[in-house]
């Protein structure tokens, strides 16, 4: 039974294009190992997730191993907020959140960086990291599970990862095809997949992908008895700060506009989720000086 | 004590009820509804760019004053902050863009009170931080753990499926 698995998949791999940089040999043995494979997108065929479908599958370890190392080079450049009760707290509301989104394969991870910018970053695998600025404006927990749910989003329908797999073409020769998981030679080739230090999270997505998360946000926020508000405020209240305040200059280089994603979420909440009771919880949100 | 607080706040509660209206303006001409519901009755009809004031929110659902009168209108219809000259949401987002990508540079724009951004400079030349990626994992939560924290804010899962995407066009 699992010889029939692992030749199968095999066989997939050895079908697929781009992104031979990893010896699949070798991961297939760990993934099968472990026991759901990566969840697809939920209901319906993959829309942004894989267009096409012709990127071949990239193994959950692929993937998480991608984002920690984004993800480490984000907190080489801004480093966590030196406050425990704050990073237990922030993962508490995140995991619940995730939960929602059904891709129990991964440990989701979160955390407030020292930025004052106002921002928050997603890297494949469940690495989300949200600026000290951005935190600091958030008045309720809803708010929060909000903000965490959109880039939960962008988690689950992959969206930094299909732009990786499509920008980089990787000609890593022979060698590095049997490299082993959590070696140099994976992390090189990782490592120019990526490109210099964090910058794939100064580049934007497809404005239709930050679309896509706001609406999955909504949801999974509501899923998990939120407000079903918290994220549109936020919108709200980010698009109120001064487009020449430097504190925005990254997000709205990387986003849409936040009054173009309020009209846009609001025509697409329409009054759905009004039958929908759900928690501010103000009173227990985690206050920073 | 206690006796003479109670009708004190009252008092001052009532009073502060409209210091904490927020100004804002609405972005697309809508009705102003005497309750927050779809089929409530029309007070008026709010044209696009007329100032209001933002009371509180029940829901999608935002209760303003606005030309003398008081009720409700949906959220995605106002937007927070002074009405601006023309509010054409096209040539707003392309000044935004231009400012962000062009003109305010890639270096290290620091504002007037020095606080420390986040550049386009800094992600490029970030290096890899084994203690502080290992940091962030310390504070992982599973879900059991998730779970028991959501019962504590009595957080009731509901059932809902995802929106469908919406057809973008030529955007």
């Amino acid at each position: 039974m699992k010889m029939t698995r692992i030749l199968m998949i095999l066989m997939l791999t050895v079908i697929s294009t781009v992104s031979a940089a990893f010896d699949f040999g070798q991961l297939v043995k760990e993934v099968t190992k472990e026991k759901p494979a990566e969840s697809t997108a939920e209901q319906k065929p993959p829309t942004l997730a894989d267009p096409g479908g012709m990127l071949g599958k990239t193994s959950v370890k692929e993937e998480i191993a991608i984002g920690r190392e984004i993800t480490g080079r984000l907190l080489g450049a801004s480093p966590l907020v030196d406050d425990k009760r704050l990073q237990m707290y922030i993962n508490k509301v995140g995991a619940w959140v995730a939960k929602q989104g059904r891709r129990p394969e991964l440990r989701w991870h979160f955390g407030v960086i020292e930025s004052d910018d106002i921002n928050a970053f997603a890297a494949p695998g469940g690495y989300i990291l949200v600026t000290k600025g951005l935190y600091k404006r958030l008045r309720n927990e809803a708010e929060l599970a909000g903000v965490l749910a959109h880039e939960i989003g962008h988690v689950i329908r992959k969206h930094h990862l299909n732009i990786l797999k499509k920008g980089k073409l990787i000609n890593m020769g022979a060698g590095l095809l049997h490299s082993k998981v959590g070696t140099d030679q994976q992390g090189q080739a990782i490592g120019k997949m990526i490109g210099s230090g964090a910058e794939i999270l100064a580049r934007s997505l497809d404005k239709n992908a930050e679309y896509e998360a706001d609406r999955i946000g909504v949801v999974l926020a509501t899923r998990a008895g939120y407000d079903s508000y918290g994220l549109p405020t936020v919108l709200q209240e980010i698009g109120h700060v001064g487009a020449d305040d430097s504190s925005v200059s990254l997000l709205f280089k990387t986003h849409p506009h936040p009054d173009v994603r309020s009209v846009k979420l609001g025509d697409a909440m329409g009054e759905k989720f009004d039958q929908y009771e759900g928690r501010l919880l103000a009173g227990r949100f985690y206050k920073l000086k | 004590m206690r006796k003479i607080q109670c009708p004190i706040l009252i008092i001052l509660l009532l009073a502060a009820s409209s210091l904490f209206a927020e100004p804002g303006y609405m972005v697309r001409t809508s009705d102003l509804m005497d309750e927050p519901y779809r089929d409530a009755n029309v007070l008026i009809v709010l044209e696009e760019g007329t100032p209001v004031e933002i009371l509180k929110r029940k829901g999608g659902w935002l209760e303003i004053k606005a030309e003398d009168k008081t009720g409700w209108a949906r959220m995605s219809s106002i937007r927070k902050g002074e009405a601006v000259e023309n509010p054409d949401s096209e040539t707003e987002t392309k000044g935004v863009l231009d400012l962000a990508s062009g003109r305010a540079g890639t270096g290290n724009v620091v504002s007037a009170t020095g606080v420390r951004g986040l550049s386009e400079e800094d992600l490029k030349e970030a290096k890899f931080n084994l203690a502080e990626i290992r940091k962030m994992e310390s504070f992982t939560v599973n879900e059991k753990k998730a779970s028991r924290f959501a019962r504590k804010g009595k957080l009731n899962v509901r059932q809902l499926e995802f929106l469908p995407d919406a057809v973008e066009q030529g955007e």
